[in-house]
This record gives structure tokens, sequence and C-alpha cells, in this order.
């Protein structure tokens, strides 16, 4: 074949050299593999000397192909294909071998792990012959951009985009903006008040010229690609019309009909059939609740519609579809709270003065529904003892293994907020604390000054059932002391329970709809957990806030902005260029069976009905390669995984094999 | 040449490493002390080492100080540590039986829990009764109960009865009631008499693996000999043992706990209830059948078949159920618990009873009815409160 293949072996540190004889290996590899120029060793072959020895040996020995054996293709197949194309070669006549994550990583016996990375960059140099030079696809990118969910996240990332010029279509689920620090009343550190500090930036975001707010309602179809997605929204019928609504609130205080608020009040208060959430809403516009409309359920009513000084109510108004381009996207969807229901030992939902982390902000907040007085949930008895119990659904197996990230900061907020309101007594029974964070500790210690119990240890139980005199009508806590080494019962008149913060129940099947992936647990894959947080997996999506992993307001609202950064960076670009690892059909080969029409996940493949063939539009094909397993007629080739490339690596991985190199027995060990 | 070194592990090394072996032993090393276990083990506070504390000793390297110390022999293996413990570990089937094993390896073994061992060792049943007087509580009642042997090979179910239901006398009454619900539902079952032995599921729960493995042989042998469909048991603690464990011995044999076999025939058994037995009812649910094997709501369907039962739940029921103090031994350390308590679960449990505003406090459990009407006995409020069965109180609901 007559090529020139350089072969480098990184030590990464001592992260492969640790377990695989590097220097071994290459020296193995230059003597023994065909078509090696040159073989060579280095500590860290992504740093700048590394690509410049890459670089040299091109331009030198006049290398033809280029192997690299170290991480991931994930974390570098871009940094060496970068060298090779400075030093003149075609970028993809490069291949790269994993022998970090597939070989040092997961292999303790260093025989077996050097055998193992000698026939992994087997098969890349005998796969790496035939590669052939490919040039990249170039995609304009829409400067539009679709944000989901209005959560200070999506806020955030909306204004920063808008203010740089390009359009955002802001999709949020609920009739209003503002997400939960809309429900809180006072955040932590500085203890300023939510609504204060989140208004302004509502009230921006539904009055900019570059952004189009679709509150009430949801993305049911995504299609395209980078640069150019297709989203379909369903804008759920308000039955209200919002050009003639003025907000005055007249059908809201007409409306017969009281419903207890789950969603903003978390249960604590009521609002009508008709309603906007809060009074700062953004949009002003009320929707009419039909499951809970007289109307709707019994025919008569129409109070709101008698009332309303411009005729906005329509009870006919149907859920409306649009269709928006845009070229990226960011989710911003936020979290929910655990049920704490789901820990009986608690009593939640049986115990009355058992109130969640969320129920506690609306009893505090002046806007809520006791005007911001704690009392007990007879309305009237401000609590004398009041406990508040950590890590309810966090760090727990059973639950989420996760630290809520925001428990411990928002317990002891909660705890400043009884004393100063009630004076009560206040206990936090605390796993660990965890403050990290410019101020968060001194928070923390002005809160043990203000005279808080902090009690270590997991409450093992909330109970109404007394055992000792003093407990009866109270509820009990009973818990372990950690630190004095005894058990307590704490009789209060108040529990206040920190639930965790978790993925949305719906987090998988709303990142299936813009192809990207959830943990095992629900919250959304970033591309590289610490050196690209809000990118994803599939380009043009980006992820921002608690969606992502619990966080606070701070960390949620940078992330909002660094993704409004990524795609502002990509916007400007106007182009991006696209891998061109695509699949192509052969006209003369396709029999025209149509099997793969309908396989493609990308809908990439057209029938071309005069010519009876299919063929594969270049711009949509990720090159995931389904249609090239499945087509009967072998017509299709998916470049750089062709059928050559993948059985001459195959062969090279086998090589050792059988001819007596390798640890036989050793081999046989490996369990499968 | 380097000198090879010998290392001596030390107890508390040797101790630590047993605990963690898989599926699910090594989480130990995940243990956050966090204390939940120890806060809601009912007598976490008479323990020197609860469990948390006891794997903190060991991470100190002070375990011996936990094996001078008699307290953990205050565990009832009641599963409430397992069932909260947020880093999953098997607490009362690992840490704690397999402490109370080596005390039993030392001899530090209260002389009443050895009494019932080694009752259990020399007669196949706890209460040191003679094996030949196993079947003898069928003796003259209505009910018949065929008995495995010469002339019966098969039926359709095995009951297996169980030491209490057996030869304890308040038991007894369960026993029958039961072979009344089968007779009634025409259901072709047998007992295996004097072949039968005492499951050995608490004695492993008091630290006697040896002797429970030795009790599940006698039994396996016995079931080997008939044939029949499953096994079916008043005994939650056989259920657990027969469900769970045998099967890790290579005894595997299908079970089921007596309130899963009736609530699948509840069609059959609804019309058969025709007397209202009033009053508020409120259901214990035992450790063994609720948090150990998640059967919470079979019970219950079967207590409100009955006409005119009202079911009321206690504060602690379902998952938190509080434990009648019976289990993992306590059934044979009264004496000894009494001394370090002075007070007595049943007790607290007869107390919720009461202020559930029930009237009949009902079980499913042999180790039950009689360690609640004792509580009923010293708790001055509870005089009146009724101690049932819920097979007992089918058959009231049945009697014409
Ligand atoms: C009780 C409590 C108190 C807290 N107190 C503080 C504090 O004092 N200080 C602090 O820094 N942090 C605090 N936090 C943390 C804070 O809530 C979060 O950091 C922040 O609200 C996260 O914002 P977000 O936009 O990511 O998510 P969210 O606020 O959850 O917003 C997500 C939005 O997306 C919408 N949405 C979801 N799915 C879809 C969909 N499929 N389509 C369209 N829209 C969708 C939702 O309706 C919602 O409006 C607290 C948390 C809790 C639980
Ligand atoms: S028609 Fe419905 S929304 Fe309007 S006032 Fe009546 S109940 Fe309220
Ligand atoms: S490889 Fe085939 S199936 Fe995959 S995206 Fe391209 S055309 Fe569609
Ligand atoms: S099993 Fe029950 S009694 Fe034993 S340690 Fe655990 S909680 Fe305590
Ligand atoms: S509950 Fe589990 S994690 Fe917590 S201290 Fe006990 S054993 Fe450790």
């Amino acid at each position: 074949m007559g090529e020139k293949i350089g072969v480098y072996v990184c030590h990464c540190g001592s992260n492969i050299a640790g377990v695989v004889d590097v220097a071994g290996v290459a020296k193995w590899a230059e003597e023994n593999l065909p078509n090696v120029r040159v073989a060579r060793d280095y500590k860290f072959m992504c740093s700048s000397l590394g690509q410049e020895m890459i670089e040299k040996d091109i331009k030198d020995l006049g290398l033809t192909r280029v192997v690299v054996a170290a991480c991931s293709p994930h974390l570098h197949e871009a940094t060496f294909r970068n060298a090779c194309k400075r030093a003149g070669l075609n970028p993809y006549l490069f291949e790269m071998v994993s022998i970090r994550e597939q070989v040092s990583w997961v292999t303790k016996d260093k025989a077996i792990a050097t055998e193992k990375a000698k026939a992994l960059i087997a098969g890349g140099v005998k796969r790496v012959v035939y590669h052939q030079p490919l040039e990249p696809l170039f995609v304009d990118i829409n400067p539009n951009v679709l944000v989901v969910g209005g959560g200070i996240a999506g806020i955030q990332a909306a204004l920063e985009i808008a203010d740089q010029g390009s359009h955002v279509y802001l999709v949020e689920r609920e009739p209003s903006i503002g997400g939960h620090m809309a429900q809180f009343d006072k955040t932590f550190p500085t203890l300023d008040c939510a609504a204060c500090i989140l208004t302004p930036k509502m009230f921006t975001a539904g009055n900019h010229p570059n952004i189009t707010l679709l509150t009430w309602s949801e993305v049911e179809k995504v299609d395209g690609f980078i640069g150019n997605f297709t989203v379909q929204i369903r804008q759920k019928a308000r039955k209200v019309t919002a050009e003639k609504c003025t907000g005055c609130g007249v059908c809201e205080e007409k409306c017969p009909k009281k419903v207890i608020d789950t969603v903003f009040e978390a249960g604590m208060g009521t609002r009508k059939a008709i309603y906007t959430p809060f009074p700062q809403a953004v949009p002003k516009y009320p929707v009419i609740d039909v499951e809970n409309c007289i109307y709707y359920q019994r025919g008569t009513c129409k109070a709101c519609e008698k009332f309303c000084p411009t005729g906005a109510i329509d009870f006919d108004q149907k859920d409306e579809m649009m269709t928006v381009q845009v070229g990226n996207v960011i989710l911003a969807t936020g979290y929910e709270l655990f049920d704490a229901r789901r820990i009986p030992q608690y009593g939640y939902g049986r115990l009355a003065n058992v109130v969640t982390n969320l129920e506690f902000e609306r009893l505090s907040n002046t806007a809520g529904p006791t005007n911001g007085k704690i009392v007990l949930r007879d309305g009237v008895t401000a609590p004398q003892t009041v406990g508040i119990i950590h890590c309810v659904g966090s760090r727990d197996i059973k639950y989420n293994v996760d630290c809520s990230a925001i428990c411990c900061m928002q317990s002891l907020k909660f705890a400043h907020l009884v004393k100063e309101k009630t004076g009560a007594k206040v206990y936090n029974f605390y796993i660990d604390i965890r403050t990290p964070g410019k101020t968060y500790d001194e928070f923390y210690r002005r809160i043990l000054d203000e005279g808080v119990h902090f009690v270590r240890g997991k409450v093992a139980e909330v109970t109404d059932a007394p055992r000792f005199p003093g407990e009866e009508g109270k509820l009990i806590i009973q818990v372990e002391d950690t630190l004095a080494g005894r058990q307590l019962r704490v009789p209060v008149d108040m529990v206040v329970l920190s639930a965790a913060m978790q993925p949305r129940v719906d987090s998988k099947q709303v990142g299936q709809k813009f192809g990207i992936s959830c943990s095992a647990n629900g919250w959304f894959i970033e591309r590289h957990p610490k050196l690209d947080p809000v990118a994803t997996m599939t380009e043009g999506i980006f992820i921002a806030g608690v969606c992502q992993g619990p966080k606070d307001i701070p960390a949620t609202v940078s992330q909002g902005a660094a993704a409004a950064a990524r795609v502002l960076g990509l916007i400007g670009r106007k182009q991006v260029t696209l891998e061109p690892v695509r699949a192509s059909i052969n006209a003369d080969q396709c029999s025209g069976c149509r099997i793969c029409n309908n396989l493609c996940p990308f809908n990439a493949i057209t029938f071309i009905e005069d010519r009876a063939v299919s063929d594969i539009n270049p711009a949509l094909c990720q090159g995931c390669g389904t249609c090239v397993s499945a087509c009967p007629a072998g017509a299709i080739t998916g470049s750089h995984f062709t059928n050559q490339q993948i059985m001459a690596q195959i062969e090279g991985v086998l090589l050792n094999f059988g001819n007596g190199h390798e640890p036989a027995e050793k081999l046989e060990q490996v369990p499968a | 040449m380097t000198i090879p070194t010998i290392t001596n592990p030390s107890f508390n090394e040797t101790f630590y490493a047993s605990l963690q072996t898989p599926p699910t032993g090594e989480r130990v090393r995940t243990c956050l002390q966090c204390g939940m276990c120890s806060g809601v083990c009912p007598f976490g506070y008479v323990m020197d080492f609860p469990p948390g504390r006891m794997i903190a000793a060991l991470r100190s390297e002070i375990f011996d100080r936990v094996m001078k110390s008699d307290t953990v022999w205050m565990c009832v293996a009641c599963y409430a540590c397992t069932e909260v413990c947020p880093s999953g570990i098997p607490l009362t089937e690992k840490l704690m039986a397999r402490a109370k094993e080596e005390l039993i390896l030392s001899g530090a073994v209260p002389a009443e829990l050895q009494l019932a061992l080694e009752n259990s060792q020399r007669y196949g049943n706890v209460l040191g009764q003679s094996p030949r007087k196993r079947a003898d509580w069928t003796k003259g009642i209505q009910a018949t109960v065929p008995v495995f042997g010469k002339e019966k090979k098969s039926a359709e179910v095995l009951w297996y009865v169980g030491d209490y239901a057996s030869y304890h006398p308040r038991v007894q009454t369960t026993s029958r009631a039961f072979a009344q619900v089968l007779n009634a539902l025409g259901v072709d079952f047998a007992i295996l008499g004097s072949d039968e032995s005492g499951d050995g599921d608490s004695q492993r729960l008091a630290g006697e693996r040896g002797l429970f493995e030795v009790l599940a042989a006698k039994n396996a042998q016995a079931f080997r000999k008939y044939k029949f469909g499953e096994i079916i048991t008043t005994d939650p603690h056989a259920f657990n043992a027969i469900k769970n464990v045998y099967p890790t011995l290579g005894i595997s044999f299908p079970v089921r706990h007596y309130t899963q076999f009736l609530a699948e025939r509840l069609e059959q058994l609804k019309p058969l209830l025709k007397q209202p037995v009033n009053g508020k009812i409120t259901f214990h649910d035992p450790c063994y059948l609720g948090r150990a094997n998640n059967i919470y709501d079979e019970p219950r369907a079967l207590l409100q078949a009955i006409p005119g039962a009202e079911l009321v739940e206690m504060s602690h029921s379902g998952k938190t159920s509080l434990c009648c103090g019976g289990g993992g031994g306590g059934m044979w350390l009264e004496g000894f618990q009494w001394e370090k308590a002075h007070t007595r679960t049943s007790e607290w449990r007869v107390r919720e009873a009461i202020a559930s505003g029930a009237t009949t406090l009902a079980v499913a459990c042999p180790y039950e009815p009689p360690r609640f009407e004792d509580a009923v006995k010293t708790v001055r409020e509870a005089s009146g409160m009724e101690v049932r069965d819920v097979i007992e109180l089918l058959v009231e609901s049945m009697e014409q």
C-alpha cells in the first residue's frame, strides 16, 4: 500500500503509563505493525509539544496517516485532527485509539493491559490505511433561538440573547414565567426578597422586542439539526384573547369557583377557575382552568364573560399549533420537589403540621396565603417550637442519591425566618452542613449566632404517638444525636421538611424530544461535567439551570448566561462545520426496496420516485449507520465507517491471537 | 528478595470484612454516619452501640468494645433500621445478626435465650415440647386437619404450622381458626405433623445460623417426602425463612403467607362472612410480613371484607409499624430486655391502638397474640382491648 503511518502512544501522566508499558508498546508497533514508519511515546500527547511532534513528523518523514493511542476520541480527537490539518494532512487520515478509558482505567493487570493496548493499536493501524480524505460540511445557522422553560435560568438566557439582537422564542408550560423562584419569600444568603429581584427580569422578558413569549405552551416536536431546527409548539387555549385583555382582574374577582392552588401556592392557598398565578405574573392575561370551570362542567356560569369590560373571554378558543425555525435550543426546564409522602416515617400528608419547604416559602411570603405569618394549619396559632429536617429524599439511594445542593442553605434561611418572625425555638437536624460558596459559611455562622439549635443526625421519625410526659399533643421528632451519642425525642409544634430537588417526571421524554439523554436519575447530561457543563452531546442543544443538576440561583443564572454565550458564539460564526461522517447510497446498487426510508431517525432519506431509488440528504444525515446495516442490497456506505475500514480494524485487533504473542492463559481469565 | 510479613488481621478487621459480602453487604462501607438507623431503632436509646455507632466503632477499630457490651441483645430484628438506611445497608440481616453470632460464639448469651436455642436444638421446637405432640392441637376439634404420611402423600397445599402455632395454647386457637377456614373453602391441604421442625428464622437472627441451617435441612427433608403445590403458613417468620433464606441453602419451594392466600380467594370468602364484627379494628403490621416482605394490603383487604368492620390506622403503620418486640430472639429475651428498658414495645403498641380509637387489635403473626394480650393486662387504659389474629376475626364473622 505504501502508506507511511506515525503511531503516538500517550502516557497521560501516569493515567496510562501506570498500567500500560507505553514505551514497549511503541517499540513493538514500530517493529511489528505494517506500514508504520515511526512510533513514539510521550508524556502528554495533547500538549503543544506533543502536537508539534506529530506535525514535525508529518512534514519531515512524509507521514500519510497518523494514529494516536491516548484517551477517548471524545476528548481529543479534534485536537489531533487539527494537528494533522496544520501539517497539511487531511484530518480524516487520522485515527484515535482509546487506551485510557478502554484499557488502563479498566484493567489492573499490567501484562494484560499492555497486550490489550497493542491489540487496539494494531486495529487502528490496519484501519487507518483505508481512511479517505473527507471535507467538512458547512451549514448556515439560523439566528433564532428556542428557550424551553421560563424559570430564572430560561429568563436569564433569553434576555442575554435578545439583548444581543437575536430573536428568542421563550416557551413556558405554566400561565406565567418565573418558575420556582417566583414562589419564594427571601433568598439566601443575602435575604433579599425574591420577587424584588425577579419581577424586573420577568417584566423585561415579557416586553422585549426580541422575545416572543409563549406561555401556557409546550414543544410538541423538533426536527432538524444544529443551525436549522424546525419546532412545533402547542399554545394551549387560554380561553382569553390576549389582544383584548387588559389584565384588570375583574374576571378573577367575579369567578365563583375557588380551587386549591397546588402549583404556585403549593396547596397552601386558593385561586379561581380563571386565574393568573400571582399578581406580578408575566404575561398578565389569565387562563381558564377548564377542568374546574363551572361553565365547562355544567354549561352555565360565564360570570367572567359577563363582567369582562373588553370582551376578552373566548370560550371557543382552541389550542393553536405554531411552527418556528431556530438555529439553537436552550433547555431550562428546572426541577420538581421530592414527594415527601414517600418517606412515611416523616408523616407528611398524615400529620397536619408537617409542611414541605415549598409550603413554608408560601407561608413565609407576605404575598402568600397567610400574608407572611408563620402559623400552624389552623391558620392562627404561631408555633413555639419548630424542627427543620434536612436531606428529605436526598442523599438516599432509595430516592435521590445526590445532595440537593441548596437544602442546607435553604434550611438555614428558614431557621432565621422562623426566629425573626415568631421568636420560636428552632431545631435544625442535619447530616452534614454544606455551605460551600462565597459568604455561605458566614451565613451559617450568623444562624448559629442567632441561637438556632443544631442536632447532627438524620431524623428517624416524626410521630404523634406520645411515649413520655410532655409529648401529648406535640409532634415528636425522634433522632439520634450522633455527636452526643444519644437518642433524642424533641417535641415541636411544626416540622418543615427540606424536600429534595429532583428531575421533572417527564425529563426523559423531553430529553428524547430534543435528542439528548438523561443520567440514570433523570438530570440532563452535559457534554463534559467539568469543561462543558451547558452543552450536550447533541450539537445545537444546550442546557441551563437545575435541569442539569441541583444548584442555587447564582449558579443557575451563571449557567443561563453561559448557555446564551455559547449560542451567541455560534450565531456569530454564522456557519457551523459538520462532521462529514455521512451515509450515501450508491444508486446503481439500490433496489428501491425503501426499507431504509422509515428507519432513519433523522428523516434524512427520501425516495426519488422517477428513478425508483432512495437518496440521503447529507445535511440531515447524522451518520448513525442504521440504514447502512439495514440495506439488504448493501447499497449504503457510511463514510469513515466503511466495511473495509471496520473489517481491517477487527483484523488488526485479532492480529496477535493465536500466533504465540499473547499470554493466552491470562487473556482467557479476563471475565466476560 | 522481600521478606514476607505475617499479617495478623485483628478481630475488628475480620468482622468488618465478614459483613462485606455481595450483593449488598459491601454497602456498609458507604455508611454516612447519619444515625437514622439508631434513631428509628425501638431500643436504640438503651443500646450502647446501636447500628450506626457499631459501624463507627468498626471504622475506628474499637469493635471489641461492642463485644463487651451486652446491649446488642436488645435488637429485636425488626428491620426498622434496614428500612430507613439511606445507604441501603443490610443492618438487620448482616450487622446485627453477625454481632449476635459473635457473642454466641464467645458464650456471652443471656440464659433464657440459651435455653430457647437448646430447646430448638434438642426438640426441634423452641418451646421444648415433645416433637411427637406437634399435631396434638388438631385433636378433638371440629375441623379436619389431614396429616401427610402413609395415607396422604400429596395435597394442593402444605400448611407449615410452626412452633408457636403448634404448641402455644393461645396461638393454637389461631391454628384451629385457619383449619376451619381451609375446610370452609374446600382447600385440599395437609400438615407435616411430627415431621415438621421449627423454621429457625428467629434463631438465625438471634445469631444461631448453624442451628437455623440444621432446622432448614430437617424441614427440607420433610418437604421432599410429599407432593404439594405450595406452602402456606400463618407464621411470617417461617414465611420469610422459606421464601428468602431457604433458597440460599438450595431449598426452594413456593410459599405464601395465609393473608396472601386468602386475599386471592376473597370472592369465595366474602359470602361466608355473614356475622358483623362490631367496633373499630386496627391492624398491626408484623415486621416479617411488612418491612421484610412488603405485604401490607392483603391483611387489610381481608379485614375490610368483614361486615361491620371499620379499619383505623395507628400512628405507626405499614412501613413504620412498631415491632411487638418478639423478633430476632426478643421472644426469648423477655426478662433480659425488661431489665434494660423497664418497658416493652408491645405496651407502646397497645397504647397506640387505644389512641387510634380501635377496640380490636388485629395481628397476623403467632408471636403477637400472647405478647399483646400481656401488654393489654399491664397497660391500665387498655382493658377491654381485644387482640385477634385476622384469621380469628374471619372465623368469628363466619360463625352462625
Ligand atoms: C424551597 C426552596 C427554596 C430555595 N431557596 C433558594 C434561595 O433562597 N436562594 C437560592 O439561590 N436558591 C434557592 N433555591 C434553589 C432555586 O429554586 C433554584 O436554583 C432555581 O429556582 C432554579 O431555576 P430554574 O430556572 O433552573 O428552574 P425552575 O425554577 O424550576 O424553572 C423551570 C421552568 O420551566 C418550566 N418547564 C418545565 N418543563 C417544561 C417544559 N417541558 N416545557 C415548557 N416549560 C417547562 C417550569 O414550568 C418552570 O417555570 C431554593 C429551592 C427550593 C426548593
Ligand atoms: S365561566 Fe368558569 S372561569 Fe368564568 S367565572 Fe365561571 S367558573 Fe370562573
Ligand atoms: S446514517 Fe442513515 S439512518 Fe443514520 S442518519 Fe444518516 S441517513 Fe439516517
Ligand atoms: S433491627 Fe430493629 S431492633 Fe434491631 S437494630 Fe435494627 S431497628 Fe434496632
Ligand atoms: S442509617 Fe445507614 S447510613 Fe445512616 S448511620 Fe445507619 S447504617 Fe449508616
